[in-house]
């Protein structure tokens, strides 16, 4: 079942001067459409700057879209107001990447856990203690953690307590924003396991927002790889990695490190990501582009379904692959 | 020769209210002319703090309490201040993960290259910028007469980091300590930049010491690794023997709980956390945590011990 659509989605800034004058427009995601079954998990991932971030704000509606229609569970939320959507808040939450600054230092892990539970009325006031401490062991914490405050907890012990707190309204959408990368090695793969548990046991759905292709992979069911605001590839996880099809897939794919000495080093892409506000023509991604020839200068591709789970915005698609560093 | 860095038993300590903290704890690694040594651990397990006892600016309540820094043969921990002072941005320089915090803001990148050369090599100011320009060259930087005119932030995040480097190699150090160099950057620009570390160290001979938390960053960079947990370097050696045949349960469990590309299987963990450092705690530091503690864990410290040629491990398994 389809649990979320996006269609088409824009959404742009305007950038001024010091005297408030326009002075120009940042088109920060454009055209960018996917679906999202329940239970699923997508994983959206570019480097800083390509609207990854914008893009889950907007789905949940805490940013107005320019253009473009969000259907969640068949209901159109797009131009929902505030107070139309209360009811459809407590069905899609978020996970933050920073979880010093996403939890009220001065109110208890138990009153923040609390609060949702009160505010959408899920449990009656006499058995929310009991949601509470059910909802910390749930994330692996104990109750008697309920009476402390954020600061006296561990980066990690954090972010259980964010997750702890988007499960409290029983959503069936989670956007988690960078949930890991904040987090210490040992502590990200405990985190990790926690989300994938939570989803399998309340059968949820994920747009997993990060930068380190490595952990997307890990967790995602199918990737949306984004430059510039726009998605350049779509696939299944298994296929992005083994069949890249768009290039800057394919440079992200060998730029990830691996912790192999034996492992041929990283090979680095030339030049720096583009500033949104100015983009090259044609293609947005030509100039750091192996492949790049004057059809990708002057037109820029679709994105086109090459396969029934592959879809791709390259000219030159065919021929991707030719760079990808052989695994040991 | 001998090696150009040498540190013995170096223990730092921080004195505060709530007590003692070893971060350093008896850490002795050596690194040759033109090789990189890793220090490898989560936050928290003393990596910068053994990377600023090096220059001797440990903040307060720290204190280098005992062991031995050498340089080149020279004695750094008994050097007077202004030795010091001279020993560091020369001798011995540093890049720091925050390129934008580490750069200051209301000076032209010209100015701020050029301060190093003028204070460290006497340079008069023009000949300090033409070399400050030279050296941008050096670190990729196209355009470099018009790049020594901007201020920080007219430049991303991956140039700011080639500025660092640029400034940090102004005065050709014999050491150059690169503090999680890249953990700032996006994956492309994080190769871009390692890259141009190895190729400048190749052409130095500088000694490298390269602080990390990312183990795919150390395996493709690094010569040595010293692996640190709670203040102790509890794995030490080549990265072939280490990544080969991890021994320490704490790097079998780092090593294991990364998220490889093409391996979707739950990822195992290492159970717990750090140990509480305030806290006087007997036996091995990595016991609570340990997938297979024995006898002695529990109330002797195991010392780091060599246990096949170039490769060392604290734990009393082997």
């Amino acid at each position: 079942m389809t649990l979320l659509e996006v269609k088409n989605l824009r959404k742009s800034f305007r950038i001024t001067d010091s005297l408030g004058r326009t002075s120009g427009q940042l088109v920060a995601v454009d055209n960018f459409s996917i679906t999202l079954k329940q239970g699923e998990t997508l994983g959206l991932v570019g480097e800083s700057g390509c609207g990854k971030s914008t893009t889950g704000k907007l789905i949940l509606k805490l940013l107005q879209p320019d253009a473009g229609q969000i259907f969640f569970n068949g209901d159109e939320l797009t131009h929902l107001s505030p107070k139309q959507m209360r009811p459809y808040r407590r069905r899609m939450q978020m996970i933050f990447q920073d979880p010093f600054s996403s939890l009220n230092p001065r109110m208890t892990i138990g009153t923040i856990l609390s609060e949702p539970l009160l505010i959408h009325r899920l449990a009656p006031p006499r058995q929310v203690r009991d949601r509470v401490i059910e909802l910390l062991e749930k994330v692996g914490l104990t109750a008697e953690h309920e009476q402390r405050y954020p600061h006296e907890f561990s980066g990690g012990q954090r972010q259980r307590i964010g997750i702890a707190r988007a499960l409290a309204v029983e959503p069936q959408l989670i956007i988690a924003d960078e949930p890991v990368s904040a987090l210490d090695l040992s502590v990200q793969a405990q985190i990790l396991n926690l989300l994938q548990g939570v989803q399998k046991e309340h059968d949820l759905s994920y747009l997993f927002i990060a930068h380190d292709l490595a952990v997307i992979e890990h967790v995602s069911d199918r990737i949306a790889v984004m430059y510039l605001g726009k998605i350049v590839e779509l696939t299944s996880a298994t296929e992005l990695y083994k069949k890249p099809c768009h290039p800057y897939t394919e440079a992200l794919l060998n730029a990830v490190p691996v912790p192999d000495p034996n492992h041929p080093r990283p090979t680095a892409l030339a030049g720096e990501i583009p500033s949104p506000i100015n983009p090259p023509s044609g293609c947005y991604f030509h100039p750091r582009c192996p492949y790049a020839d004057d059809q990708c200068k002057q037109q820029e591709p679709q994105l086109l379904k090459i396969s029934d789970e592959h879809q791709v915005a390259c000219h030159h698609s065919e021929q991707v692959g030719r760079f990808l560093l052989q695994k040991v | 020769m001998p090696p150009r860095l040498v540190v013995k038993n170096l223990q730092s300590y921080f004195f505060t209210r709530t007590g003692l903290i070893k971060a350093v704890d008896d850490v002795s690694f050596t690194v040759d002319q033109g090789e990189t040594l890793a220090l490898v651990g989560e936050s928290g397990c003393g990596k910068s703090m053994t990377a600023l006892s090096l220059l001797r600016l440990l903040p307060e309540p720290g204190r280098i309490v005992g062991g031995e820094i050498t340089l080149d043969g020279r004695d750094l921990l008994h050097l007077p201040d202004v030795e010091m002072r001279r020993i560091r941005g020369n001798d011995i320089s540093m890049i720091f993960q925050e390129p934008m915090t580490s750069l200051n803001p209301v000076l032209r990148i010209g100015e701020q290259i050029a301060e190093v050369l003028r204070l460290h090599q006497g340079d008069t100011k023009q000949q300090a910028l033409e070399q400050a320009a030279e050296l941008l060259t050096q670190v990729g930087i196209s355009d470099p007469g018009r790049r020594l005119r901007n201020y920080p932030h007219q430049l991303s995040g991956g140039q700011r980091q080639r500025i660092m480097i640029a400034i940090a190699l102004a005065c050709d150090p014999k050491l150059l300590i690169a503090d999680e160099p890249t953990t700032a950057l996006d994956v492309t620009i994080q190769a871009q930049i390692m890259d141009l570390l190895l190729e400048l160290k190749q052409q130095r001979q500088m000694a490298t010491l390269l602080i990390s938390h990312d183990l795919g960053v150390v395996a493709g960079n690094a010569d040595k690794l010293a692996v640190m947990y709670a203040g102790q370097i509890v794995e030490a050696g080549t990265v072939k023997r280490i990544f080969g045949n991890p021994l320490h349960p704490y790097t079998q469990g780092l090593l294991q709980c990364i998220p490889r590309l093409g391996q979707q299987q739950t990822l195992p963990t290492i159970p717990g956390q750090l140990p509480d450092l305030r806290e006087q705690l007997e036996g091995c530091l990595f016991l609570d945590r340990c997938s297979g503690p024995c006898a002695p864990c529990g109330h002797q410290l195991p010392k780091l011990e060599e246990n096949e040629p170039d490769h060392w491990v604290r734990c009393w398994r082997y």
